[in-house]
């Protein structure tokens, strides 16, 4: 599952914060929220693909957290715990949206509702033609998840962006293994039809 | 369309979850079958794309006020569990600044304060009111109860309280009714007269505000 992030020696660990915050403490928990939020937010963001959804439904997530910490039993690490709760409400969220018809997920979509420049946590310095090129690239991949089914949006972000093990995804979805590896083809090779002009070229 | 072991392979390859034989083998598929080996290259290139252009951490936008719109609303949520419960749960939220070490002694005498509101009768049509459970923000006191229907006076009892100092003067006073601002998170309470005896609130930064002071 999700690993916590790294803690400073001298930094309050996650068990103190969540133990205080069970204990009422909000200034704790605000701690939490601090500390998770951009992995929070990254995750509700890549499966909505809107910046002021992805906000709402990540500061959801913390609020879920809170009410439910009174059930949090240490037996797992507090950021898988909270990876859950902020799983299960963006896709409850997508399904909703899916149902209510408000949004096409097919590959004729082509519309992309994410803000452009959106702040990222940089992989390093690129010179300026090497980075717009790359930032063009990433616009243009996340438009072609934008047009994928809820399904295949979750497997792609599960698997891509947190690094689950097909095992992992099953259990959080909850699905068979066979389905995790069917979704993640389908997924990748519907990504690949639209970015096939980018694919083609570099190989 | 693929077969779904073709599919699984492919998709396993990348992901290096194969052992070695499985990969030994699936590779030495790739090298007799240009085909497959071009579908597999390039959905490994797309795979390995997606991972660098998809960051785990992204910066919240207004991140600031992201946090302060979660304790607003977790305030919120405690002030109408309040409300809903008759006011006698769900007061951790709120007080939650009542554990801080130095703020105990005051604490518990808020939390007697606090108990002996909940006692009174919230209006005359009211006057089964019942305490259904407590919260001390010192883990150490444990607070009970015990009403005489007889004397119709209850008694409060915090077992595990520090002595209290001569200069707190809270024995005494009286509650009759209480006021809550839900805008400012705060709660007045009145004597008899209809004088304010005890306000409790937080500023901005979390930190207690009790007028007046003991």
């Amino acid at each position: 599952m999700p690993a916590a992030a790294s803690t400073d020696p001298g930094e309050v660990s996650d068990l103190d914060l969540v133990k205080r915050s069970q204990a009422g403490d909000t200034r704790a928990f605000d701690v939490l929220v601090t500390r998770y939020r951009g992995r929070i937010y990254a995750m509700t963001y890549h499966l909505i693909q809107n910046e002021t959804e992805a906000w709402d439904l990540a500061q959801e997530a913390f609020i879920k957290a809170w009410r439910a910490l009174p059930t949090f039993k240490h037996d797992a690490g507090f950021y898988t715990w909270l990876y859950r709760i902020a799983h299960n409400v963006s896709y409850d969220w997508l399904r909703k949206k899916k149902i209510q018809g408000d949004g096409e997920f097919d590959d004729e979509r082509v519309e992309h509702r994410i803000a452009v420049g959106a702040e990222a946590t940089p992989h390093g310095d690129l010179a300026p033609d090497a980075a717009m090129r790359n930032a063009e690239l990433g616009q243009r991949i996340q438009a072609a998840i934008a047009t994928l089914s809820p399904e295949h949006r979750q497997v792609i972000v599960l698997r891509e962006v947190e690094g689950l093990a097909y095992e992992e995804i099953a259990a959080l979805i909850p699905c068979s293994l066979g389905t995790v590896m069917s979704r993640l083809f389908y997924a990748r090779k519907k990504l690949q039809e639209q970015l096939h002009d980018v694919y083609e070229t570099s190989l | 369309m693929k077969h779904p072991s073709e599919e699984q392979d492919i998709i396993r390859w990348i992901d290096g979850e194969m052992n070695e034989t499985e990969r030994t083998t699936f590779e030495e598929r790739l090298k007799l079958d240009p085909a497959l080996a071009s579908e597999a290259q390039k959905m490994r290139a797309l795979s390995a794309s997606l991972r660098s252009h998809l960051p785990a951490e992204i910066r919240v936008p207004h991140a600031d006020y992201f946090n302060t719109q979660i304790e607003v609303r977790i305030t919120q949520m405690a002030l109408d569990d309040a409300r809903s419960k008759q006011a006698a749960t769900s007061w951790s939220a709120m007080f939650q600044w009542l554990t801080q070490p130095w703020f105990a002694l005051v604490g518990a005498a808020a939390l007697a304060v606090l108990g002996f509101f909940l006692l009174q009768p919230a209006s005359a049509d009211d006057s089964e009111s019942m305490i259904l459970s407590s919260y001390t923000p010192n883990l150490r006191v444990q607070a009970r109860t015990y009403h005489d229907h007889d004397a119709d006076a209850t008694v409060l009892m915090l077992d595990g309280l520090d002595a209290m100092p001569a200069d707190k003067h809270i024995s005494g006073v009286n509650i009759q009714r209480s006021e809550m601002e839900p805008e400012l998170a705060s709660t007045t309470m009145y004597d008899e007269k209809g004088a304010a005896v005890f306000m409790i609130s937080h500023d901005s930064l979390g930190n207690p505000l009790i007028s007046p002071e003991g």
